[in-house]
């Protein structure tokens, strides 16, 4: 589904991934773990097309497309999507009326009708009310206001809308209650189906509590230097960081 | 309608008018304050030199014989068509100015105006005011006064036609007084292209104890149009003025505001919001006076500015100038592009470019077009600003 081949990428002028390889079958599932500071979030950006990233060399081909240079609506129109770790509040664009437009989007580009508001906000609605968001978040300004569990399970909502292909998480676990926490690991776990693929990009453990994932990447200095199943979070767990790169160096 | 060569020289001014003592005081202001120039400070990024060195053809207004037109006043080349049923409306040759103007094309178009148009309103009442325009190159003047009676709640909706009038200058003004715990909300829609006449209006609005004043202002198009208001605030009055500017082309719009909070306990909020585009350039130039006697104002002043491209220009001058102690006073302004990472989350979920940068116009402009009280005239600005927004530069 996606090869990223000896990616070195640039914010300003600081090398923040260092020649970084990553294949990422149909249907499997990808943690991606590290100090801060390692690249986590770049190698997210550097997928999606975020402008604070400049590639320096390598590639990334995904469904067999180079989408390295592609602009960030067409990769996510391919079916790439995003969780943002501290997603933007957008005063007066109403939440409905921006994830309409962006389903709609998609739709066009897949070449189905657009879906019109009747139909679009029955379908929202039982999405809100399956991730246990309050219903007047749907006319609610995108993110205005909105708590840190609230925007991340807007972020859920956005990406169970939108069906896509390739899904990223990045720190989705960050400042969420318990509660929060399991609401959206099983936002994630309904998007599962065997085909679509995940990275999961996370400081700790817990949320790989809720979500099962096939591979764990420790991402280093701008390099994965280890890959390992989910026995390596116990390693991780028992050794940290510091005794993954020891032994793997 | 007479029509007359007319160059607005100041040398020949005397010569024009009429030498009674309200003349005579008028013609002093405005010798006084001279014929604004490039270098006058309200009018210095609008271009007024060459506006009004310019030869015309003078239309003078006329009384007409209008008709009863619903709840319309229509006024066609400085000429009464249409008056709205249930509201006094006469001509008045003796009409006072206020002599404390700080612009000098008030007192030109009151000198210009030898008969200002009176509307009184002395019942609740909504009138919708619009100008027409139909001639090129020609100098049309004219003024408008408007009385809203004590407790009386009154709504205006001003709306101009003039298309087919390139060349042309209209120079007009509201005088407006709103009576003691009286209530006026005044909504100006006001889209203009290339082929508009430039429109200059000098502006009083006089706000007696415990009165109102919703002030709306929709500036859009690609058309050269300056407002400038003297607002006058007594005591326990309320004011809440707000102007949306949108500039394509190389249009010139802007607001010169002075709010004057004359009595205590007077609240203001005066914001601005304007989105430049192509080589448009936007003026918004407030002043909110808190004088000596105006103990216990609350005056808040904002200007927001968008703009859209390397070529556009916004002159954004917020000011305060306070002579009292006891008060609550603040403003700011900011210029600038639209917000890089909100245009990124919007594209990271597949809309385009343009698209995410619409929303985001949209998410800017709609909550001063939302304020408008009035559902159907909102929506007739919602629809101006489309057109607007979906106007290409002419090159």
């Amino acid at each position: 589904m996606m090869n990223i081949k000896d990616l070195t990428v640039n914010i300003g002028d600081k090398t923040i991934l260092k020649g970084l390889n990553l294949d990422v079958e149909k249907g499997s599932v990808h943690a991606i773990m590290g100090l801060n500071g390692s690249g986590k979030s770049t190698l997210s950006k550097a997928i999606v097309g975020h402008y604070d990233v400049t590639v320096q060399s390598g590639n990334i081909r995904y469904n067999d497309k180079e989408i390295t240079t592609m602009e960030p609506e067409a990769r996510a129109l391919e079916g790439i999507f995003l969780s943002f770790q501290n997603p933007i509040e957008i005063p007066g664009v109403n939440n409905a009326y921006f994830l309409r437009t962006a389903l709609n989007a998609k739709r066009e580009h897949e070449g189905k009708k657009a879906l019109n508001a009747a139909e679009f906000l029955k379908a929202m609605r039982t999405k809100v009310e399956e991730l246990g968001m309050k219903p007047e978040m749907i006319q609610r300004s995108l993110n205005e206001g909105f708590s840190g569990g609230e925007k991340k399970r807007n972020e859920i909502l956005q990406m169970e809308m939108l069906e896509p292909d390739l899904i990223i998480l990045d720190e989705i676990d960050s400042g969420l209650d318990i509660d929060a926490l399991r609401a959206v690991a099983e936002g994630i776990n309904r998007m599962k189906n065997g085909e679509r693929s995940f990275i999961i990009i996370t400081h700790y453990s817990r949320i790989l509590d809720y979500i099962d994932p096939d591979y764990i990447h420790v991402l280093q200095d701008g390099k994965i230097v280890k890959t390992g199943g989910a026995e390596l979070v116990k390693t991780l767990e028992a050794e940290g960081y510091k005794g993954i790169a020891e032994s793997s160096s | 309608m007479s029509a007359a060569p007319l160059q607005i020289r100041p040398a020949e001014l005397p010569e024009l008018f009429a030498t009674d003592s309200r003349t005579k005081a008028m013609l002093a202001r405005l010798n006084e304050l001279g014929i604004p120039g490039n270098k006058t400070e309200q009018y210095k990024h609008f271009g007024i030199k060459p506006l009004l060195a310019k030869d015309y053809t003078r239309i003078d207004a006329q009384q007409g014989e209008p008709q009863i037109s619903g709840k319309v006043l229509s006024i066609c080349d400085g000429v009464v068509t249409g008056v709205p049923k249930g509201v006094a409306v006469s001509f008045s040759t003796d009409f006072q100015a206020d002599m404390q103007h700080y612009d000098a094309l008030y007192y030109l178009s009151h000198l210009l105006t030898p008969r200002c148009i009176v509307l009184t309103v002395e019942e609740d009442a909504a009138i919708t005011v619009v100008h027409q325009l139909t001639q090129e190159e020609s100098l049309t003047a004219y003024r408008l006064v408007v009385n809203v009676a004590p407790q009386v709640k009154a709504s205006f909706y001003e709306t101009f036609e003039n298309e087919e009038s390139s060349g042309s200058l209209l120079l007009y003004g509201l005088d407006v007084s709103v009576g003691r715990d009286a209530a006026l909300t005044w909504v100006r829609n006001q889209s203009s292209s290339e082929m508009s006449a430039v429109v200059i209006g000098s502006h009083r609005y006089d706000v007696a104890a415990q009165g109102k004043l919703t002030l709306q202002t929709f500036d859009l198009g690609a058309g050269n149009a300056l407002h400038l208001y003297k607002n006058d605030l007594a005591e326990q009055t309320e004011a809440n003025v707000a102007h949306l500017l949108f500039g394509t082309g190389q249009a010139h719009l802007g607001n010169v505001v002075n709010l004057r909070h004359n009595g205590r306990s007077a609240k203001s909020v005066h914001e601005a919001k304007s989105i430049l585009k192509d080589r448009a350039t936007g003026i918004f130039d407030g002043l909110i006076r808190v004088g000596h006697d105006a103990r216990y104002t609350t005056a808040r002043q904002n200007a927001k500015a968008i703009l859209l491209n390397d070529n556009a220009f916004m002159e954004s001058k917020p000011q305060l100038e306070i002579y009292t102690d006891e008060l609550e006073a603040s403003h700011g302004s900011t210029t600038g592009e639209l917000d890089e990472a909100a245009l990124f989350y919007l594209r990271s979920r597949g809309i385009s470019l343009e698209a995410a940068r619409k929303i985001l116009i949209l998410s800017f402009v709609n909550e001063m077009i939302d304020a408008v009280e009035d559902n159907e005239e909102a929506e007739a600005i919602r629809a101006a600003f489309d057109t607007a927004y979906a106007t290409k530069e002419i090159l």
